[in-house]
């Protein structure tokens, strides 16, 4: 199975025309495949006993933090949708539906990126040497985050940066309200863009499978919870975060 | 270099059964190829532009052919030659619109053996998709006749997604205004089409230009008998009178009643991926009488919408034009 695939150029030399979409299917069987792993795994070990999430709460997310989530979430889901979908044969009208919902992508990246930067605390998704041992070890508990949403965070930036990058390149060669396509790009140039953008959402697929199942699971349902409604219980808080690390109200 | 001269090597079949053409189809899915009349299959052989394995031939197929009244109006076999058409009595009085429309396709000799359904899913005729680059319409990354170099004088106003190429069907724009239904046989029965959503521009689908599916034969057209014995209007603007596609065509049926329009479609053909419908006129029409004024007033309509490119800006007086001849008297 091979990641690219080729064609010739105008000038009969051969030049990459994107990613080889073949790849979906691998990357669908190899979400589902870690998923059930997971899923079997944590159904064999014994469960913690779950902490209430009655009594007092802690602000978890913000509204703003709250609402760039959920609205980000919608505009990758069309993105995919509209992208991946007349790929498998599921054929309709889609281009203008992607590049707006690309935009809208954009504007939120670009929106996180100087809040991020100026409002808040990047260090509070850096990820440390010592944090590295948390899913290994039942004593170490994390900050707000743990490793692993963390890892997802990184892991999403540098692809969605990617997409956004190539989406924008391509972006250049169709007609648009502001302005009519140029086609001054090279066919080479344009098939690692195609590569790139193809590549990244495959792997984007991926990553959103499993960030919907960790979403989903029983354990880790607080989490959407708050994504929702913004808090936590104060049990919830003491059960899977150090207070050491991480002091609600103290920093976002 | 390919050789130019002679035939690719690929195999050909030629079933009697439409059932035996289908199963070939699937067999060779992908890889097969239906012929016709041949006069658009050739020429993509000739130039090694596609590379089927496997030919099938539908000529043998009485069922395919023919052209028979029905209680809702009349049936045309798909690959029912158009001189057959040109020339049948029904049609000429009935639905004159797609006699007039054949008539005008290419030359003598080509509407001897080129079929009514080979006509309507003959592939575009832009020339850097039929020299064979790897433009977006032959699943690349680019379009060349949309650059700021490309020659793209007979290219679309409308509907352009990416891909700039029309389609060059003329009777499709006959049959999209007689509201005809494509019937299309599959492994799992048939489908019926309307002649409307049977033709497909690239925002949907970039590599093909009809919903047909790879395991499809379009085998019959039908015309409902709602528009038997109307006014219809043809017309072809082309670079030659004989053996050229349309730069613009239209093909207009309407209801006259009482010298008043009551219901009226135009179709334009050379302007976009697919027939394209004058909706706005087709609004604007009823109600109005065929004179001067109206085809003033309904001609500037025509080109609402429409984006030219760097070559094809003359094609927007032609279709006013060609909206005004259809109104007159």
């Amino acid at each position: 199975m091979d990641l690219a695939t080729y064609k010739e150029d105008v000038w009969g030399r051969e030049v990459i025309l994107g990613a080889s979409w073949d790849l979906l299917w691998l990357v669908v069987v190899a979400a589902f495949v870690v998923i059930a792993l997971h899923a079997v795994i944590l159904a064999v070990r014994r469960r913690a006993t779950k902490p209430s999430s009655a009594g007092p709460r802690v602000a978890r997310h913000s509204a703003v933090d709250r609402i760039f989530h959920w609205i980000m979430a919608a505009s990758i889901i069309v993105l995919l949708i509209t992208g991946v979908f007349p790929i498998i044969g599921l054929e309709f009208s889609w281009l203008t539906i992607h590049w707006i919902a690309g935009l809208v992508l954009t504007a939120l990246v670009v929106f996180h990126i100087v809040r991020a930067s100026f409002w808040q605390d990047l260090g509070t998704m850096w990820i440390r040497a010592g944090e590295l041992k948390e899913p290994f070890d039942a004593s170490l508990k994390p900050g707000k985050y743990t490793v692993a949403q963390k890892g997802m965070h990184a892991a999403v930036t540098v692809l969605v940066l990617l997409v956004i990058g190539s989406g924008l390149v391509m972006f250049a060669m169709i007609d648009t309200p502001w302005w009519d396509r140029t086609n001054a790009i090279a066919e080479s140039t344009l098939g690692w863009m195609f590569l790139l953008h193809g590549l990244s959402t495959l792997a984007l697929i991926g990553l959103i499978a499993l960030h919907i199942y960790f979403g989903l699971r029983p354990e880790k349902l607080f989490y959407t919870r708050s994504m929702i409604k913004g808090w936590i219980s104060k049990e919830e808080l003491e059960a899977n975060h150090d207070p050491e690390r991480w002091a609600p109200g103290k920093s976002s | 270099m390919p050789s130019y001269d002679v035939m690719p090597d690929l195999q050909l079949y030629q079933p009697a059964e439409l059932s035996d053409a289908l199963n070939l189809l699937d067999r060779h899915r992908g890889e097969g190829w239906l012929l016709g009349g041949g006069q658009d299959t050739f020429g993509w052989l000739k130039d090694r532009a596609k590379h089927p394995r496997a030919m099938i031939d539908l000529n043998g197929i009485d069922e395919l052919r023919g052209i028979r009244e029905t209680d809702g109006g009349i049936e045309i076999g798909a690959v029912t030659t158009l001189v057959d058409i040109i020339g049948h009595p029904v049609l000429n009085r009935d639905y004159a619109l797609l006699p007039r429309a054949a008539v005008r396709v290419a030359s003598p000799q080509i509407r001897n053996v080129g079929t009514l359904g080979g006509n309507l899913v003959q592939d575009t005729r832009c020339w850097y998709y039929r020299r064979g680059l790897s433009c977006y319409r032959a699943g690349g990354n680019l379009c060349y006749a949309d650059s700021p170099q490309g020659m793209n004088r007979e290219h679309s106003l409308f509907g352009a997604s990416r891909c700039v190429a029309v389609s060059p069907s003329d009777t499709a724009t006959a049959l999209v205004a007689l509201e005809a239904t494509m019937v299309a046989a599959n492994p799992g029965g048939e489908r019926l089409i309307p002649a409307d959503r049977f033709f497909v521009g690239p925002d949907t689908h970039i590599t093909r230009m009809t919903v047909l599916e790879d395991d499809e034969i379009l085998t019959a057209i039908r015309i409902p008998s709602k528009w038997a014995g109307k006014r219809f209007y043809f017309e072809k603007v082309s670079d030659r009178r004989a053996w050229d596609f349309a730069l613009v065509s239209i093909a207009a049926a309407m209801v006259v009643e009482n010298d008043v329009i009551s219901e009226a479609r135009f179709v334009c053909g050379g302007v976009a991926c697919k027939p394209h419908r004058l909706r706005n006129v087709e609004k604007a029409a009823i109600g109005m009488a065929l004179s001067e004024e109206s085809a003033d007033a309904l001609a500037p309509l025509a080109i609402e919408g429409a984006k030219p490119l760097n070559y094809n800006h003359f094609k927007l007086p032609l279709m006013q034009n060609l909206v005004r001849r259809a109104m007159r008297a």
